[in-house]
């Protein structure tokens, strides 16, 4: 079976009414200042969120126990145009840095004839969510979602063992 | 977790065995239950349990229904993403207008 299963990417447009370098730079060296502290994926609050500004360069957050959780690595690296990076978070939206093949979030930013910028956000490759996760897993399947199954299944029995 | 009902239609080996046979393309019970150790209404249970959990989808091709994968697929956790992204935008979208006012306490236009 070397068929891939396909997840279609989820797309969203936000105009905003600033020119694209100030529209990428908010977006990046100032992610801290409009991340919404809810959208933790870390195991304790969220502090601080920062954007590498280099291609290889860490989407990380600092967290309230004093913990760092890394949520991708930056692939494309265009100021005022694209940025684009990993997105290494398994399949309970945690932090998984044995999800070798994640997937990825691409922002472009586009100058609108009219003024302001169009900010467009792809987020895709949802399939390779939890691919490569572990040398049984590879062995196992030939595809993302078993793998994907088993983290599930695993982090569920993680929490159970915990409470 | 919002999409466990989608993990969990994908746990029963068969089912999933089921699952990973229309990757190739739509089929109908009978192809499928050609292919697996399964029989024909034991296909069917399965395919009705995966169209419930929306990771199949089907319609009728003549005088018989074909079964394909629904390209929305994982559709709890895809939907809960789209609403992750859309919440962050807006707080985006709220700094770069509004860098010196609290967000939620203007309303603007949210991504679409």
């Amino acid at each position: 079976m070397s068929a891939t299963i396909q997840i279609t990417p989820v797309r969203k447009t936000v105009w905003v009414a600033a020119t694209p370098q100030r529209a990428f730079e908010v977006f990046t060296a100032g992610i801290d200042r409009w991340w919404p502290k809810a959208h933790s994926l870390g195991a304790a609050p969220l502090c601080e969120s920062v954007i590498e500004p280099f291609v290889g360069g860490r989407w990380y957050s600092k967290h309230a126990d004093g913990t760092e959780a890394v949520i991708g690595h930056v692939l494309v690296w265009q100021p005022a145009e694209r940025f684009a990076c990993t997105w290494e978070i398994s399949a309970e939206w945690k932090p998984d840095a044995r999800v070798a093949f994640a997937s990825e979030v691409e922002v472009r930013f586009v100058s609108e004839p009219s003024g302001g910028t169009r900010v467009e956000l792809e987020h895709r490759n949802f399939e390779r969510m939890g691919e490569g996760a572990g040398e049984k897993m590879r062995n196992a399947v030939d595809g993302g979602w078993p793998a994907l199954l088993d983290l599930y299944a695993k982090s569920t029995s993680n929490d159970a063992a915990e409470t | 977790m919002a999409y466990a009902m989608t993990l969990t239609a994908l746990a029963d080996p068969t089912r999933r065995a089921v699952f990973e046979s229309l990757r190739n393309g739509p089929a109908a019970v009978g192809a499928i239950a050609a292919g697996l150790p399964v029989s024909r209404p034991a296909v069917s249970q399965h395919l009705k349990a995966l169209k419930q959990a929306g990771l199949v989808a089907d319609r009728a091709e003549g005088a018989r229904r074909v079964y394909y994968i629904d390209p929305d697929g994982l559709g709890e956790l895809r939907r809960w993403i789209d609403q992750f992204w859309t919440d962050a935008l807006t707080a985006f979208k709220h700094e770069v207008e509004h860098p010196d006012t609290p967000p939620g306490t203007l309303k603007g236009r949210n991504p679409s």
